[in-house]
């Protein structure tokens, strides 16, 4: 039994040690965010937060994450009452098949908790690792500028006030 | 003293025009200019090519690289070739101001002048850029340039470059390149406490930006002896099947041998594989012994005993890679675009010092921009400080099979300084 | 009333239920009216006279909509949501001519069980067929609606009013939808003519309305295929070979089988899988079983460098496309280029994924598939059971981009739930899985010849193009991957070229312009030593890349201006407006060239039938690394009666996007027997450091035109554009894709 710190939550997880955070994520606790991609930590789309920094859960595995808190998009917010984060993705319709987005949010929440006044580049280096096949970078972009400009102090706030 | 020290300005020029030059010549600098890697310290990420800016960490402080566009006012614009060769063979610019020496014109002085007629062919046309090098910031009183007057009677050495009529033309167009605008010693070889090249122990191993630069000669740390064709293999593209893929200030290297002569890159290698040298008992009872370890298969024979309660090193350097290395390294290796290295095999795991290893779970390997390459992940927000140690302790013992690194923990600890940094 | 077959009885088990309408889906009488069909062909069971849309292979009304006694609507659809936001413009369709609020309406999509036979959704079809078809029977239920209402409140139908499903007389009387449907009757086939509402009185139609599947796909619903998660699931992976013509020399399972949680290896001549409880035990014993598999292999593929030159050696059947006017005799003037393309590849961001359960000899599929019924036939005969013993559904998988290895999972799916009956066993194709199997994007080569009259106008045209076949798809088991490595294999189809107007390889082949005399070639080629098939815009990504080129080095030439040129051969209004809306709000008469940079005009309707774009850029050309960047784009389009702005921006942009990365990076790699791009590192794709700093989109809005699917209008242009602004920026002229740094390099050279 292995137990993690999901969202906050304590989560106690009956899985092989070596089992990357992603499948456990997903096929265990239901967390449907954090995306298979390549399982290679090439593309992103299972980028996590674990002690507040963003990570590939497809190279991460649950026996090595200890007491380091774990933080998903279901973390951020839900459907019908999503985050600040989440909630400039809907406005700016940054997604298509939106498969990456799970990721880039996660990638994006990353920085803004580090740096609520990202520059234009700083954001676009910064989300480098993620990948989207579908050409909405642009629009990926933008949500990130628009949460950073609208709540980047909150974020960023927020993040120091919960638990590590 | 200061007779000693001072040099002239040369007279400015007007910057001559781009079809003063011959197509060829310039073609032959650009070739040049990928042996030498100028780009390495004079092209910033973002910034324009050869326009300067890139900050240099030395023992002595910060240097940056200077403009080498043809920009009349911030670049070499107004440098005749005579200030050119001045400056790469005496490290000395066009104003009489010494040049510090982490340009390596110890080396340089070595080119012949057919090269650096062509590398100023190259430079002079290049895309002229306005930019001004930051300030350097360096120890007191290393800031005061006539000093350095005294590190060139020390260092430089004015020896021509090397011949040797025993072997092939294309030997000594290795050792000539290597020697002049290669400078490949720079980095493989360790200095001394005032900066310059301990020649007695060349190729000897040494360090660039933080990264452990392996020995080239007998020294070399390879587990296994590397052919001519692997050499070149590893300088054009980056890779060397089962031995090592350029990380760090190799991948610079690499970039800037892309674009040289493939007949000098090929030179290169058979000059540097005779610098290796050849095969002894004790070298092949290690390659042996090294395969032997790959062909073992995985790494950690059985991934479902490992578990998270062992928190020795070697335990808990198993579980990580189990956890995190082994889908890519054991068990997916040939599955993926070329496949990762089978660490046994690996330079890296084989180094006497862990900083390359370290940077390299720490950063990832990425091929340049847009290339098609192998990409290695980076780990450092995987691993913890005390993972990664683990993690090294394990590949040191079950993958090189050699003694444990001395202070690993200080030296991930102070790796992760610089990454923040 | 149409007979229902006793054999459908068991589908209305699905779809009846207390007071709703009874959603019969009435299927045509001939069985080879549901064999899998080539991309658009429709059935005919009994010829409905010119019925609009998709309302041709499925008249009944009641085959797509449905209400419910509480104003609950569902709308059925056929196709399929592939990331192109075609569920929200469904619904606005219907929302509009239903007049309900769109929150009312549940939309249905692919499903053998429940929804028309709309074929594949590809080739931009999904707007004309399934949304022409949702907006006529949608007003033609309204109307029966409302006649319903009329007698319930006495009044003519004229005098009535609605809003949000409640129809309203004066006096305040009203009576809801819901209430009338236990009289309204709509199993019936559909009028040819439709009340449909005017465009003033829109509310839902051309309004922006918010995608609903974004939310969930933020905060981590249940939105794909690889988010089901069934009762009892077990887990599969599938070994493959590592090159197409390797044979399985030897496996020993034993030491897999031992492993933890695994519960079956599958092994069927070179088709093996292994089932495991949990998806990381699948993953591990997948690696194991790689590792215990020995091969021989064949070396069967062309040397790289020497592709397009096996391209030219092919075999190929000739047909002439395009033979208008007399071209005249040999003229030495003639402009001429060849232009080329490598293998591509959908490259999906997330690997194909099927899950399948066999239960009571019924197998259910739940797929991404682009073609739900063409897929069902195909797994029918694979598993040598009827049609009917199979249900398709379409789940949403990431973005396909045409054919990708969705069709393939599922049979891996299926043939793995033969083996472990009664649980449903989850496919997750790998990386590498994806990147080597899928079928690719084929080689093209095109070779254009002109020669312009004095005036500067073309006066005779020349082209050829090269290519295989662009559709493999199910319909057939042998398209299906696994089924060609059983140890009784089933064979492919053999490829067929896809006709004119919509063509394959020559998809966009014949230029819209106006051209007196002008010869169109298509070289079909049939021998494919890499598996291939429908990859975004077809063929039309090389044959706009190459005419569009080929009009800018013909202006050229005659030192005209790129746009000017293009206009004085246009006489489509439609063409003509795209284009001019664009190179205005680019700035193309005023553009200031900066060092390194240049600007690229570009424009195609696609297929001469759907969408049309124009695109103006500007791109930066780093001499040194031979680094090409988009700076900005501008695109104008024209997709007739506009249902969803911002459906459409995203669309354009998207297709810039990724065409943009197509052109400056992609090509699939291999050796003489194998893929080697298999993974991110070997076939790179456009990171946001290259991406365009800005790309703007114009929608010329056709108010009563027909609707034009836009999810392949942009590739074609921004390829064109980015080769022409090259050439602005540079003189030098590319016509090998991808624009790579070495090639653009040795392309400008040093100086």
């Amino acid at each position: 039994m292995i137990t993690l710190n999901i969202n906050g939550r304590a989560a106690a997880v009956d899985a092989d040690p070596t089992t990357p955070l992603l499948y456990v994520l997903r096929d265990d606790l239901k967390l449907n965010g954090a995306k298979f991609g390549c399982g290679l930590g090439q593309c992103g789309a299972c980028t996590v937060m674990v002690g507040g920094q963003a990570v590939m859960s497809c190279l991460m595995p649950i026996g090595l994450v200890e007491q380091r808190a774990v933080k998903t998009v279901e973390g951020l917010g839900t459907p019908t009452a999503p985050g600040p984060l989440q909630q400039a993705f809907i406005d700016e319709q940054a997604a298509q098949c939106g498969y990456c987005i799970a990721g880039m949010i996660m990638r994006a929440q990353a920085l803004l908790e580090r740096n609520p006044h990202p520059s234009d580049a700083e954001i676009r280096r910064h989300m480098a690792p993620n990948l989207c096949r579908c050409g909405t970078h642009l629009r990926i972009l933008r949500a990130v500028r628009r949460a950073a400009d609208r709540s980047g102090v909150a974020i960023a706030a927020e993040s120091r006030t919960s638990a590590p | 003293m200061l007779a000693l020290t001072w040099r002239p300005q040369l007279a400015p020029i007007d910057p001559p025009a781009r079809s003063s030059f011959d197509a060829a010549l310039i073609r032959r600098g650009e070739q040049l200019a990928g042996v030498g890697n100028c780009a390495a310290c004079h092209t910033t990420r973002d910034g324009g090519p050869y326009a300067g800016g890139v900050a240099l960490a030395t023992p002595f402080g910060t240097v940056h690289g200077t403009n080498l566009t043809p920009d009349p006012d911030t670049g070499i614009g107004r440098w005749s070739e005579a200030a050119f060769r001045r400056a790469m063979r005496d490290g000395v610019a066009r104003s009489g101001s010494r040049l510090y020496p982490v340009f390596p014109f110890d080396h340089y002085a070595r080119a012949s002048d057919d090269d650096l007629q062509a590398l100023y062919a190259f430079l002079m046309t290049r895309e002229p850029v306005r930019a001004e090098a930051p300030a350097n910031r360096l120890m007191f009183p290393l800031g005061f340039r006539p000093l350095l007057a005294g590190w060139s009677l020390l260092y430089l050495d004015r020896a021509p470059p090397p011949h040797d009529t025993r072997m092939s033309a294309e030997w000594n167009r290795g050792a000539y390149l290597t020697a002049s605008l290669g400078h490949c010693s720079s980095c493989h070889s360790p200095r001394t406490a005032l900066g310059g090249e301990d020649r007695r122990r060349r190729f000897d191993g040494g360090e660039a930006e933080g990264w452990y630069v392996p020995a080239l000669n007998a020294k070399s740390p390879s587990p296994l002896p590397w052919s001519v064709e692997q050499l070149t293999d590893y300088l054009s593209s980056g890779i060397a099947r089962d031995h090592a893929i350029a990380g760090g200030p190799m991948q610079g290297v690499v970039a800037g041998l892309a674009r040289a002569a493939p007949a000098d890159v090929r030179a290169i290698a058979v000059y540097i594989g005779s610098v290796m040298g050849d095969p002894t008992p004790q070298r092949d009872e290690r390659a042996k012994a090294s395969v032997a370890r790959a062909e073992r298969g995985p790494l950690v024979a059985n991934a479902s005993t490992v578990t998270s309660g062992d928190r020795s090193p070697l335990g808990l350097g198993a579980a990580v890679y189990a956890g995190a290395c082994a889908s890519c390294h054991d068990l997916g290796r040939r599955l993926s675009s070329g496949g990762a290295l089978q660490l046994p095999l690996a330079v890296a795991v084989h180094d006497p010092d862990p900083r390359s290893l370290i940077r390299i779970v720490l950063r990832g390997i990425e091929p340049l921009d847009g290339e098609p390459g192998r990409l290695m992940p980076a780990f450092g927000a995987q691993l913890t400080d005390e993972q990664v140690t683990a993690l090294l302790t394990f590949l040191r013992q079950t993958a090189a099979g050699a003694p444990p690194w001395p202070d690993l923990a200080a030296a991930v600890r102070s790796a992760r300084e610089d990454e923040s940094r | 009333m149409k007979r229902i077959a006793s054999s459908r009885l068991d589908r209305r088990r699905f779809l009846a239920s207390g007071a709703a309408l009874v959603v019969s889906f009435r299927l045509a009488d001939g069985a080879a009216a549901r064999n899998g069909a080539a991309q658009s062909k429709k059935a005919q069971p009994k010829p409905a006279p010119a019925l609009p849309g998709s309302l041709k292979t499925e008249p009944m009304l009641d085959g797509w909509i449905r209400i419910d006694a509480d104003g609950r609507v569902t709308v059925f659809t056929g196709k399929a949501e592939l990331g192109q936001g075609i569920k929200t413009a469904l619904i606005q369709v219907a929302a509009e001519e239903l007049v309900v609020d769109p929150a009312r309406i549940t939309l249905v999509t692919a499903d053998t069980a429940r929804t028309a036979n709309e074929g594949y959704t590809a080739g931009s079809h999904s707007m004309q067929d399934s949304g022409t078809a949702i907006r006529h029977a949608a007003a033609q239920v309204r109307a029966i609606l409302l006649g319903r209402a009329a007698e319930r409140l006495a009044v003519a139908p004229e005098r009535l009013t609605v809003k949000d499903g409640v129809v309203g007389a004066d006096g305040g009387r009203s009576v809801a939808y819901g209430e009338l449907v236990a009289e309204a009757n709509w199993h019936l086939a559909a009028a040819p003519q439709s009340p449909l509402r005017e465009q003033a009185t829109h509310t839902v139609i051309g309004q922006p309305m918010r995608r609903i599947d974004i939310p969930a796909k933020v905060a981590g619903g249940v939105a794909y295929v690889q988010d089901l998660r069934l009762d009892r699931m077990v887990h599969g992976r599938i070994v493959r070979p590592p090159s197409p013509a390797a044979s399985l020399a030897s496996l020993d399972p034993k030491a897999v089988e031992q492993q933890a949680g695994v519960l079956k290896v599958v092994r069927d001549g070179r088709f093996v899988g292994v089932v495991a409880e949990r998806e990381h035990q699948a993953v591990r014993a997948l690696r194991a079983l790689g590792l215990a598999a020995r091969w021989d292999e064949q070396p069967t593929l062309p040397l790289a460098q020497n592709l397009y030159k096996s391209v030219r050696e092919t075999p190929a059947e000739d047909s002439v496309i395009l033979d208008r006017g007399v071209p005249a005799p040999s003229d030495a003037a003639a402009l001429s280029a060849t232009y080329q393309r490598p293998y591509q590849a959908h490259a999906s961001i997330g690997p194909s994924c099927a899950i399948a359960q066999l239960l009571d000899g019924r197998y259910t599929v739940w797929t991404h598939s682009q073609g739900v019924y063409p897929l069902r036939s195909a797994l029918a005969e694979l598993l040598g059971v009827a049609k009917d013993a199979v249900r398709c559904i379409h789940v949403e998988g990431s973005g396909c981009y045409g054919h990708n290895g969705a069709d393939d999972v599922a049979a891996d799916a299926v043939l793995l739930a033969r083996a472990m009956p009664g649980r449903p066993v989850r496919v997750q194709w790998m990386r590498e899985d994806e990147h080597g199997w899928e079928p690719f994007g084929p080689p093209m080569i095109a070779e254009a010849k002109a020669t312009l009259d004095a005036a500067g106008m073309i006066r005779d045209w020349h082209y050829e193009v090269w290519s295989n076949t662009h559709s493999t798809r199910p319909g057939a088991a042998g398209d299906l991957l696994a089924a060609t490595h059983l140890a009784r294999p089933f064979k492919p189809t053999p490829p067929k070229p896809l006709p004119q107007p919509e063509g394959g390889g020559d998809r966009n082949a014949i230029p819209l312009y106006a051209l007196p005399n002008a010869h169109v070639v298509h070289h079909f080629l049939r021998k494919m030593p890499l598996r291939v098939s429908a990859l975004r815009s077809l063929g039309a990504y090389l044959n706009v890349f190459a005419i569009e080129s080929f009009m800018d080095e013909l202006a050229r030439s005659a030192n005209l201006d790129p746009v000017a040129f293009r206009l004085r051969h246009l006489n489509d209004a439609r063409a003509r407006d795209v284009i001019k809306t664009a190179a205005d709000r680019f700035g193309w008469p005023t553009f200031q060239r900066r060092p390194g940079r240049g600007r690229g005009f570009a424009f195609a309707r696609y297929k001469n039938l759907g969408a049309y774009a124009a695109i103006a850029m500007e791109v930066e050309v780093q001499r040194d690394s031979g680094r090409v960047r988009v700076v900005r784009a501008v695109a104008a389009t024209d997709s007739g009666e506009v249902v969803n702005p911002d459906g459409i921006r995203n669309q354009i942009e998207g297709g810039i996007v990724q065409s943009s990365s197509w052109t400056l990076s992609e090509e699939v790699t291999f050796d003489a027997s194998r893929v080697t791009s298999r993974d991110w590192g070997g076939y790179p794709i456009l990171r946001f450091p290259d991406v365009p700093e800005q790309v703007d989109v114009h929608i010329v809005d056709r108010p009563g035109q027909p609707f034009l699917g836009t999810g392949e209008a942009a590739q074609g242009p921004a390829a064109a554009a980015i080769a022409n602004a090259l050439a602005d920026a540079t003189g030098v002229r590319l016509r090998e894709l991808p624009f790579t740094r070495d090639r653009v390099r040795a392309a400008i050279g040093p100086a």
